[in-house]
């Protein structure tokens, strides 16, 4: 059975990417940029053998979106792969290339958060109904439902 | 555009649970499938946010109502763990004999579920009826039948008499003996055989590929439960084993699941023997969380859970982002659809256990003809088992 | 009351209805708990069919509804529809906590609460989820309503008394579960 890896390991694989920290037992986490997002994904798939995302969380951190892809594989560490999105400009390159399953996260992000995925197969509506007003991100910390404004999604006949 | 509204859930023709795909189609055979859940987004998420740890517990729990405890555990001991509280060796006995029966029953609804997409009516009954003893034991211990609300921030709510663990370890032995029936008949059933040999099948490659978890994964032959992986509750101090099956289709997904709950049995026995004495709470357990961020996991029956909390000083989490098994598994049943006939879609949908708080209707689009009709859930269900030459059994 | 307002195939469409209600069940977004313990009305513990109780996916051929789920705004108008779709006389059960006030969901953003703001209900079962017993209860005290409804010619007459209390489970025979 592969040991869990140790944080001096991804370090090292992760050296072109950003600071590696042990954040505590068996999860390490790697800052980088969302330029190099891809890429970094890319390089924990091939040198650290993690074959697996277990979800691209979100969070909004006031200035910037934090974006965050756990990771793991046959070694049971996770190692989560840490970005900043600027909040003025909120668009980070799609993962789904890389990792299939992130096409279904993302558009989860997209609709809760607004954030955009050039490259994704197609960033339609997940969770919100059709009606709901575009614009409007309800996980965003300044977002709150306006009193009276319907956010029907009226279904269309036949549907 | 041929149009088919589809229910997902316990597949009784009352119950019309329409969960959104859009299926695109050549005559029979699948082509693509599309996933909206807006049906059942109820903004869970958001008002985490705003309640406090002892108010969003009822919250989380109400997720899902069958993987009520799934929730609420994982979200538990996210919070603690970013505390740093110890939580006393009772309370954790405690929590997986819940945890596992809540798989029981969860996998035997599942059972009954699948057979009646067969037309094995019969099967229903009997699973739901064995359903109702492992009810009677969480009722007995929790106070309701779902949605125990056990968990409280440093232990369990409330604690085990001797009346409620012996009564507990009576039902035992009458369940081991039906899920051994049941591994029997799914394993040397004509009907059950002919429609969940080959059907849906995933390879290993495939899974891994697209992030399947849960049964579903296990059946393919990959080898990854969160109970393992990683250790909580009181997984890693007892024994049990991981159950895995290397056929990949949904027959392989019947028989991991019916072994899961043997296993689940042997854990609770042996929980309810070796119940550590001792207090079930913390004396007193902080109201505020320091600022941290955790990602905490835990193998609902459908698979891997995981919540994503941050914390931020105050009683309040900043931000919960749940991902649930179903999201993760979506992935995969679209892959294992296409080029699949139309009348397998119950049965590899249902395959995956869609947790049921995903309500969704599906459209299928016939690409070639470009004819739209309509049929029914029960037409739907009809064709499948005219297909198989199979009208519902007694 | 019964018998001089009504014809013999009144009577006879009356006896049926309470003998043999059929439900169909419409999830407006709930977390089917509910839905699962409507379901295990059906099996060997609790058996309704055994009272003559069918669940029916069409609404065009259901006496009562049953709603669960707090009413997310996506399946509102749906909700709409399928109640007119029901023929009269048609009752309408509003399902555990959710369907009273939107239960533990109350104050979220995709939520419209109270199954009572879309259509009419006329009996509100309390519980989270309410168990078994209880949902069969409330079946039983709908067909009292519908007695007593069918009795007078219609629903008309109790908008005129004011507020009716209807009394659950008074059927009569003992029920054992």
């Amino acid at each position: 059975m592969i040991g869990q890896l140790t944080v001096e390991q991804v370090a090292e694989a992760m050296r072109e990417y950003g600071p590696a920290e042990q954040v505590r037992k068996n999860r390490i986490r790697v800052n980088t940029d969302p330029q190099k997002i891809i890429d970094a994904i890319s390089a924990a798939k091939q040198r650290l053998g993690c074959d697996r995302l277990i979800l691209i969380s979100c969070t909004d951190d006031t200035g910037s979106f934090g974006l965050t892809y756990h990771l793991t594989g046959p070694h049971r560490t996770i190692i989560s792969l840490a970005i900043a999105v600027p909040r003025e400009t909120p668009q980070v390159l799609s993962a789904s290339e890389v990792l299939p399953p992130a096409a279904i996260y993302e558009r989860q992000i997209h609709d809760l958060f607004g954030i955009v995925f050039p490259g994704h197969p197609g960033l339609t509506k997940l969770m919100l109904n059709e009606g709901w007003p575009d614009g409007e991100y309800p996980l965003r910390k300044d977002w709150k439902p306006e009193k009276g404004k319907s956010y029907d999604g009226a279904a269309r006949e036949g549907a | 555009m041929v149009e088919v509204m589809v229910p997902i859930g316990p597949q009784h023709p009352a119950l019309k649970e329409p969960v959104n795909f859009r299926i695109y189609a050549e005559g029979e055979k699948i082509v693509r499938l599309e996933l909206n859940l807006s049906y059942n987004h109820r903004g869970i998420e958001k008002a985490a946010e705003e309640r406090n740890f002892i108010r969003v517990l009822p919250l989380l729990e109400r997720v899902c109502g069958i993987c009520s405890h799934s929730h609420a555990t994982a979200f538990t001991k996210g919070i603690e763990e970013i505390m740093g509280l110890e939580i006393p060796a009772r309370a954790q006995y405690i929590r997986t004999i819940i945890a596992e029966l809540e798989r029981m029953h969860s996998h035997l609804l599942w059972l009954g579920v699948a057979a009646h997409e067969i037309g094995f009516n019969t099967l229903l009954m009997w699973s739901w009826r064995d359903r109702e003893a492992v009810l009677d034991t969480l009722e007995e211990m929790s106070g309701n039948r779902v949605h125990y609300n056990m968990n409280e921030i440093g232990g369990v709510r409330l604690d085990l008499s001797e009346k409620q663990v012996a009564a507990a370890k009576q039902r035992l032995p009458v369940l081991e003996e039906r899920i051994a029936q049941y591994l029997d008949m799914v394993s040397h059933q004509e009907t059950v055989l002919l429609r969940f040999r080959g059907v849906g099948k995933l390879s290993k490659e495939e899974i891994l590929k697209y992030g399947a978890v849960g049964p579903t994964a296990r059946a393919s032959g990959v080898d990854n439960d969160a109970r393992r992986d990683d250790p909580h509750l009181v997984y890693d101090e007892i024994p049990w084993k991981v159950v895995t099956d290397t056929s990949g289709d949904v027959h392989g997904r019947t028989k991991v699941r019916i072994g899961e709950v043997a296993e689940s049995l042997k854990i609770v026995r042996y929980c309810l023997e070796n119940l550590p004495e001792g207090p079930v709470r913390v004396v007193s357990a902080p109201k505020a969380a320091p600022k941290g961020e955790i990602l905490s996991r835990y193998e609902a029956p459908r698979g891997e859970l995981a919540h994503f909390i941050r914390t931020n000083g105050t009683d309040k989490a900043e931000r919960l982002d749940i991902r649930t098994p179903t999201l993760a598994n979506w992935t995969s049943v679209a892959k294992a659809l296409v080029n699949q006939n139309l009348a397998d879609i119950p049965v590899i949908v249902a395959a995956i256990d869609p947790c049921l708080s995903c309500t969704s209707r599906m459209t299928v689009i016939d690409t070639g003809t470009m004819t739209q009709g309509s049929i029914t859930w029960d037409e739907l269900v009809r064709k499948c088992r005219a297909r198989y030459g199979m009208e519902a059994q007694p | 009351m019964t018998g001089n307002s009504q014809s013999l195939s009144q009577r006879l469409a009356t006896w049926a209805r309470v003998r043999s209600p059929w439900i169909t069940v419409f999830n407006t977004g709930a977390c089917n708990a509910c839905d699962i313990e409507i379901i295990a009305c059906l099996t060997p513990r609790f058996d309704v069919e055994r009272f003559g109780i069918l669940a029916k996916g069409s609404p065009r051929h259901a006496d009562i509804l049953i709603v669960t789920g707090a009413v997310t705004w996506k399946q509102a108008s749906r909700l709409r529809r399928v109640w007119e779709q029901i023929p009269e006389p048609k009752y309408v059960i509003a399902c555990g906590a959710c369907g009273a006030a939107g239960g533990v969901f109350q104050g979220l953003y995709h939520i419209m609460g109270d199954v009572g703001k879309i259509i009419p209900v006329d009996i509100y079962l309390a519980g989270c989820p309410p168990r078994p017993d209880e949902i069969i209860n409330a079946v039983v005290a709908c067909l009292n309503l519908m007695k007593e409804d069918l009795a007078h010619g219609g629903k008309e007459w109790r908008k005129n008394t004011g507020e009716k209390e209807a009394s659950p489970g008074t059927g009569g025979a003992e029920v054992k579960v």
